[in-house]
């Protein structure tokens, strides 16, 4: 299925590479999740923790990787169809949160649904924000900031600047 | 063996959604994500439909395993669910927001119920 675009030749080279990337990172993703509901598996009626702990990481990482791929990194071509179309969104599922929760409600356990269902969404657009603020380098010092000088005390002096000429004269 | 099925069935569903998710981006221009709703509400129904088949009426585990978290949980998705919720709210949309997570999970447990119902009938 070539696309028709101005690059013509090079768009239709692309395409298939970039689905083939989203199976790839699809397929991991679904590996990833499939292992964690291995290892986490819950008795039904209780609360879905392993769907839920998927999503709200799966949330965050795609944050952060949405936001480095489109905010901060210089143009790349498959980074998004790799590790957010494909592995983020394979990692993570709607439909399972959803047939969980319809499940618990049909059982009775109508208090867990709900919690579950409202958990999974404030912890994973919490998650999400998180994530986009952690790329944005709101959350941790920027990356490709100046090496601070070790030598340099200035943070460390809490006088105002009139005394800071007397110790400029005095050094001298 | 089930590896193998998980692979090919994550790597469909993932490939799906990209394709339905770009298919309704260039038929409707708007900034709501209807393509990811679209993707994640008919997830739900088909999920659901295998689930109620596979308790009443004994679809193999494999079977349930493959087509279910394979290629419906992989077809679906959360995090673009949430990253698209606060980018909204960013960008001061906040009716698209509220509205894709009210549609999105209201719409999406009615049609994984309504889907429960329909495979446990069939």
């Amino acid at each position: 299925m070539p696309e028709a675009s101005a690059d013509g030749g090079r768009q239709s080279f692309e395409a298939p590479l970039r689905i083939t990337a989203i199976a790839v990172g699809g397929a991991a993703g679904t590996l990833c999740r499939y292992g964690v509901e291995r290892s986490l598996a819950v008795s039904p009626g209780r609360f879905p923790w392993a769907t839920f702990w998927v999503n709200v990481a799966g949330s965050f990482l795609l944050g952060v990787i949405v936001t480095l791929v489109t905010e901060r990194w210089p143009p790349t071509r498959f980074v998004r169809p790799l590790a957010a179309i494909g592995f983020c969104g394979g990692f993570t599922t709607f439909s399972t949160m959803a047939v969980e929760a319809a499940r618990l409600g049909q059982h009775g356990h109508v208090a867990t649904a709900a919690g579950y269902v409202g958990a999974s969404l404030v912890v994973g657009v919490l998650a999400a924000a998180t994530g986009m603020l952690a790329a944005r380098g709101r959350l941790l010092p920027p990356a490709g900031g100046p090496i601070p000088d070790p030598d340099d005390l200035g943070a460390f002096r809490h006088r105002p600047p009139a005394t800071r000429s007397d110790d400029r004269g005095g050094a001298r | 063996m089930i590896i193998v099925g998980l692979v090919v069935a994550g790597g469909c569903g993932a490939v799906l959604r990209y394709l339905v998710d770009r298919s309704v981006q260039r038929r409707v221009a708007s900034d709501f994500p209807l393509g990811i709703l679209l993707v994640n509400l008919t997830g739900c129904l088909v999920l659901g439909v295998l689930t109620g088949a596979a308790l009443h009426h004994g679809l193999s585990a494999t079977w349930v395993t493959v087509a279910g978290t394979g290629l419906v949980g992989a077809y679906t998705t959360f995090s673009t669910f949430t990253y698209d919720t606060v980018r909204l709210a960013e960008n001061d949309q906040w009716a698209f927001s509220v509205a894709n997570v009210l549609v999105s999970v209201v719409v999406g447990v009615g049609a994984a119920a309504a889907g429960l119902a329909l495979g446990s009938l069939a």
